[in-house]
């Protein structure tokens, strides 16, 4: 075993909350360690629907949650603008909706009161016959529509900018970490046992230590002999390798629930599913039903929706908090902090519940908690400090397109990911050279990201600089980028043949529930183009 | 908070918003609309273009249409298929991509196994990139 290290906090758990208290915590001048077992953002975080919003639909239920959640993201679109955009939604109204069109438009009313804390504007009504010359692909049924509006984000450019800043502030970041005990003493906890990818067994101590890991919540605190209690809720989306509608769509499901169809940048989210779930959370299925329960609900009012090719699924697990109650779709999204002096076990700290949109302050009050344990008193500092990238103006993509001799579309989604630090990331002569073509994205910022952003496998590479995002789902560019990845890695030609089949392994998984004629074509060919490897 | 209250808070608003529509003319908002977001790309794609959408958006970056014929500007045939279609909503900022010369797209179009419209598909990305 290596020899232990010493910290004031020890994070476990890398996906948003984990990665924003390390960076709170690490901007007010504690020595942080931040561990989680597989990469950055790659659990609930990036099973989201990639956006910050209030939600109008828990007005229903708890207008609290509304008004922090809308005032959280209106300071995280200031902290992260390069990674945040309007997203706006068009309810077009059925004649047999749950909610009639007045009921609907009181709803937004009410959300346009805290739309100012997000800094977003207020609602429009439309027509039928305008609702269709907005988005021409409504069903003729749909009586009218009202529209709202939220903001997209890259949850895991978001995890990498918060885990980034952290570092840059002292904290110490391992992914593909995985903490395998707690340290005790007697009641207290002192720290962490935890292994590396290569296998070594390390400890680190710790005068307190976080437990942020999400639905893995439970399993964590067992180990330091306390319960977390939640009800987890699996949630699905179908992702689309396209913009498939001018505005991002709200509906219902068939048993009343809210589903959205949302239009990011370039690819299309359509959910989500809410249920009850008991299994195993490293290895969570999607069923064809769940699909289709989707595709129902969405072929009412768009009914091209089946005409389209998914390209994938994505799934997450919501670590709701506990409760006794009919429908999964009725919790709250409300989080808790949970110090377990109380039941006797010093030293350790849950973070429970909570949603993306909230994560700044979940992750801020939570570090309030530690900071008390540790008679910190330094205040927070993450509501008004840029994420790195944000720290100036993005120069027009056309200027930076024509000095660094890439195309424009490149330097736009670069600079979505990397701010106005995206120069910094075209050093080296792999400037010019695009590896994955859908996205665009350069070999430079692959390059990049393996030498400075933590990329081990080609799957990091997914989430960090969107790598295999689009429509050929990596038959064009995985091998390419194995050879990228491999050379600052040092990987032998049969590790990159190893992780691009385990890569294709990886995808196929999510990519086998939403194959049609079309996937299934797609698919033969990136199997025919990569003979050889998968045998 | 609880859900109880929740609910009064919107039934109480729910009748205000029955009287203020009794009371005033509804105007149509639809020009307002897509002037608060026009600058966001989001009303991008036509009536009829969007009608097609499912048939241009079929590129799987297999590459074949490259060997018929090269680039539309600086940009390959692949990409504006597969790339720039799908990025619609930014094509303004990248309109120097398409500077130059056009290939024989109709060559291309009938290298494509999935049957994408190329000449329809460079028509709508050079009028979205135009402004």
């Amino acid at each position: 075993m290596s020899p232990a290290s010493d910290h004031d906090v020890c994070v476990i758990g890398g996906g948003v909350t984990g990665a924003g208290i390390a960076r709170d915590l690490s901007l007010r001048g504690l020595s942080v360690l931040l561990l989680e077992k597989g990469d950055w953002g790659a659990g609930t975080t990036g099973g989201s629907s990639w956006m910050i919003h209030g939600g109008p639909r828990y007005l229903e239920f708890d207008w609290d949650t509304t008004r922090l959640s809308t005032q959280d993201a209106g300071f995280i679109v200031s902290i992260a603008r390069n990674l945040v955009y309007r997203v706006v939604f068009l309810a077009p109204v059925l004649p047999d909706a749950r909610h009639n069109i007045e009921r609907v438009e009181t709803f937004m009313e009410v959300y346009d009161r805290f739309q100012p804390l997000k800094k977003a504007h207020p609602h429009k009504r439309l027509t039928a016959e305008e609702a269709r010359q907005a988005e021409p692909g409504l069903s003729p049924d749909v009586i009218g529509a009202v529209t709202n509006e939220e903001w997209g984000i890259d949850p895991h450019r978001l995890v990498y900018a918060n885990v980034e800043d952290a570092v840059a502030h002292g904290a110490r970041a391992l992914n593909h970490t995985r903490v395998v005990d707690l340290i005790r003493d007697g009641g207290k906890v002192i720290g962490v046992r935890y292994r590396a990818s290569d296998g070594a067994v390390t400890e680190a101590r710790a005068r307190v230590v976080v437990n942020a890991t999400g639905p893995w919540s439970p399993q964590v605190s067992k180990l330091a002999g306390v319960e977390v209690q939640l009800r987890p809720a699996k949630g699905i989306h179908i992702v689309y390798p396209h913009r498939i509608s001018n505005f991002s769509i709200l509906t219902e499901s068939i048993d009343g629930r809210d589903l959205i169809m949302v239009s990011h940048g370039g690819f299309t989210l359509l959910g989500t599913t809410d249920d009850d779930f008991y299994g195993d959370l490293d290895s969570v299925d999607v069923l064809e039903d769940e699909v289709d329960y989707l595709l129902q609900a969405f072929e009412r009012v768009f009914p091209s929706i089946r005409s389209y090719r998914p390209v994938r699924v994505t799934t997450g697990v919501r670590p709701t908090l506990y409760k006794w109650r009919r429908y999964e779709d009725e919790l709250s999204r409300r989080y808790e902090v949970i110090d377990h002096a109380t039941e006797g076990v010093e030293g350790f700290v849950s973070i429970a519940g909570g949603k993306l949109s909230m994560y700044r302050l979940m992750a801020e009050q939570t570090s309030d908690a530690v900071c008390r344990k540790l008679g910190n008193q330094a205040k927070c500092a993450t509501a008004t400090t840029p994420l790195p990238g944000n720290e100036s103006d993005m120069e027009p993509p056309s200027e930076l397109a024509r000095r660094c001799g890439i195309p424009a579309l490149a330097v736009i989604k670069l600079q979505s990911r990397h701010g106005s630090r995206a120069e910094k990331v075209l050093d080296g002569a792999r400037a010019g050279r695009l590896v994955c073509r859908c996205e665009p994205m350069t070999e430079a910022e692959l390059a990049y990201a393996a030498r400075h952003e933590q990329v081990r496998t080609l799957a990091d590479a997914f989430r960090r600089v969107g790598l295999a995002a689009g429509p050929c789902a990596g038959a064009a560019c995985v091998m390419r980028a194995a050879e990228v990845i491999g050379a600052e890695l040092g990987w032998s030609a049969s590790q990159r043949f190893a992780a691009v089949r385990e890569f294709v392994r990886g995808a196929w998984l999510g990519r086998a529930p939403v194959l049609g004629h079309a996937g299934w074509a797609q698919e033969e060919l990136a199997q025919g183009a990569m003979r050889g490897l998968l045998n | 908070m609880g859900r109880a209250d929740s609910l009064a808070k919107l039934a109480w608003a729910y009748g205000i918003h029955l009287t203020r529509r009794r009371l005033t003319r509804p105007r149509s908002q639809l020009q307002e609309l897509f002037e608060t977001y026009g600058a966001e790309g989001i009303r991008a794609l036509l009536p009829a273009e969007r009608e097609r959408h499912p048939h241009l958006i079929g590129c799987i970056n297999c590459g074949l249409c490259a060997l018929a014929a090269g680039r539309m500007g600086k940009t390959r045939l692949p990409d504006l298929a597969s790339s720039y279609i799908r990025l619609y909503s930014r094509l303004g900022e990248a309109s120097t991509d398409f500077e130059g010369d056009g290939p024989d797209l109709e060559a291309a179009a009938s290298a494509c196994p999935m049957g994408v419209p190329l000449a329809e598909v460079a028509a709508i990305v050079r009028r979205i990139a135009a402004g």
